[in-house]
């Protein structure tokens, strides 16, 4: 069973995950669907979408605490609205939605490129203009798609780990994800033993994520075919 | 004045489409040509899925040219049908009675027009390719276009399954008052639908007009296979075997036989009366004669042995004769 503290670290865990992931959706799809078509400077915003991946994550989480800290540009109005990110559970959900941002779009990505342009010039002949296209016919078929993202994502964002700690920092029962609390018992002498079960525990539910996402691209695939 | 008016350019890498055009807004005008010579490209123009580099097109004397595919009230039925996988026959109808203007026929009424209303609840990816063209005639047809263009609707079908498409293409024009432009390259089909051709090859219009006139022209024969050698005759005046005949029949060069005497004791249903109006020898087996009869001119191709020993000349009476079953 888990020990109070434990189920706190999964808790933060799920929070941050969750919230990393559903607040990314809208912009997790728009630039998805964008980078599924043909427009000028489609390279420029491919390059910006991969900028997490290819940066060290110290480096997002240093980033973003000089744009979201409470002295950068964007922090500071947001203080102003009472809003504070930097070293807070909702900061370890941006810096984790920053960092599954590429994985995410990449995976939606897929869905939408999966569906034959064909389909759409059939919608438009048929009086759908191009916003109608994209909700009628580009969303619904890239659905399952998305759901599949949204479980890769939410997998990709329980492991976050160094954005989430420069941004966030790691207090427990505010910040401390599961990642998180592993480095934070590996620094006592001893703690290799917890930091194992809270490996597994990050193991297994990384693994019923993956299965989640299989399992729903098979029935996407059924849906579609049959 | 209803009508759809073409004049457009349009390059695509190596091929350039250069076509002028009027199909009247009554009646189907055919759109014929051998493959690759651009009619699906056209169809794509036409209804705004691709921007031509210059021209214009004009719909009932309107200039649709700057509209987006979704304003311009052409209807466009693909050769693959291109059913929404994600919806069900029914729901695919209903995508486009949704989104047509008022008054317009409903879901259940257009299924049982194309005999796709047993089928209205079923995915559409295990439908044959016959239903999946019928549903995406029916889903056209609640769409309410001002013009609609079929892009080879019959390719999935063969023989009498063929005969009865073209059958209730005929009647949906007849019963719905919508123009129609159909791309085809059977000359069969191209004479029992059309009132009107428009026949491209590579890119360009080579001949256009009424449908008996301008199948007569030369340009438009030498788009035919030479076996198809033939002109379009009226399927009333002629008796044919299969009684599902509409529109014209194409009556070939080569199914026509011709005699200089009134033919007596004679199985063949078709006997036409006419005079020579002119011999085209074609090569060293063969010469193309052209009979003025009353129905109409028709071609008939022959030996040059035969021509000379019936003294084919202009002016010659002949009688022209074909077997009903060759029809």
């Amino acid at each position: 069973m888990l020990s109070a503290e434990e189920a706190q670290i999964l808790g933060t865990s799920f929070w941050v995950a969750a919230n990393a992931v559903l607040w990314s959706l809208p912009f997790a799809i728009a630039t998805a669907f964008a980078l599924s078509r043909r427009f000028p400077g489609k390279l420029a915003l491919e390059g910006v979408t991969h900028l997490p991946i290819i940066l060290p994550p110290v480096l997002v989480g240093f980033l973003l605490l000089m744009l979201f800290g409470q002295r950068g540009p964007i922090g500071g109005l947001l203080a102003e609205a009472g809003i504070h990110l930097a070293f807070t559970a909702k900061g370890a959900a941006l810096a984790t939605a920053v960092m599954t941002f590429p994985v995410f779009v990449r995976s939606i990505r897929l869905a939408f490129e999966a569906t034959h342009h064909s389909l759409f010039e059939a919608a438009a002949v048929l009086r759908a203009g191009p916003r109608d296209r994209f909700f009628s016919i580009a969303l619904p078929l890239a659905g399952p798609g998305i759901l599949a993202g949204v479980m890769m994502a939410f997998a990709t964002a329980l492991g976050e780990f160094g954005a989430v700690i420069t941004f966030a920092a790691n207090i427990p029962g505010q910040t401390q994800t599961l990642p998180l609390a592993i480095y934070a018992v590996l620094q006592e002498p001893g703690g290799e033993a917890e930091a194992l079960r809270l490996a597994g525990l990050s193991f297994v539910l990384a693994m019923l994520g993956l299965a989640a996402a299989a399992a729903l691209q098979r029935w996407a695939g059924r849906r579609l075919s049959g | 004045m209803r009508s759809l008016e073409a004049d457009i350019e349009f390059t695509q890498g190596a091929f350039s489409l250069r076509a002028r055009f009027v199909a009247p807004g009554e009646g189907i005008t055919v759109l014929f040509g051998p493959s690759g010579s651009g009619k699906t490209t056209l169809l794509s123009v036409l209804a705004g899925l691709q921007r031509p580099d210059r021209g214009a097109i004009k719909l009932n004397g309107t200039d649709i040219s700057e509209l987006g595919p979704h304003r311009r009230g052409i209807g466009l039925v693909f050769q693959d049908a291109r059913l929404f996988p994600h919806l069900t026959v029914r729901h695919n109808i209903a995508y486009a009675a949704r989104r047509a203007p008022r008054g317009g026929l409903q879901v259940e009424d257009a299924a049982r027009f194309f005999d796709v209303a047993g089928l209205l609840d079923r995915p559409v990816g295990n439908l044959s390719g016959g239903e999946k063209s019928r549903v995406a005639m029916a889903r056209a047809l609640v769409s309410r276009p001002d013009f609609l263009l079929l892009d080879e609707p019959f390719s999935a079908l063969d023989g009498i399954r063929r005969r009865a498409f073209i059958a209730t293409l005929s009647d949906m024009h007849r019963v719905h008052k919508l123009p129609m432009l159909v791309v085809t390259h059977n000359i069969d089909d191209a004479a029992a639908l059309a009132s009107h051709l428009v026949a491209i090859r590579d890119g360009a219009v080579v001949a256009c007009g009424d449908f008996a006139t301008a199948s007569r022209e030369a340009a438009f024969q030498s788009l035919l296979d030479a076996r198809d050698t033939g002109a379009a005759i009226p399927a009333q005046l002629l008796q044919a075997a299969s009684d599902n005949r509409r529109g014209a029949i194409w009556l070939r060069a080569d199914q026509v036989m011709l005699a200089t005497e009134p033919p007596r004791a004679l199985s063949a249903r078709n006997v036409l009366e006419g005079c020579v109006a002119s011999l085209w020898p074609e090569s060293d087996q063969s010469v193309l004669v052209e009979v003025a009869a009353p129905i109409g001119p028709l071609l008939s191709r022959v030996t040059p042995q035969a021509a000379r020993e019936l003294a084919l000349a202009p002016g010659r009476p002949v009688w022209a004769i074909a077997k009903a079953h060759m029809l």
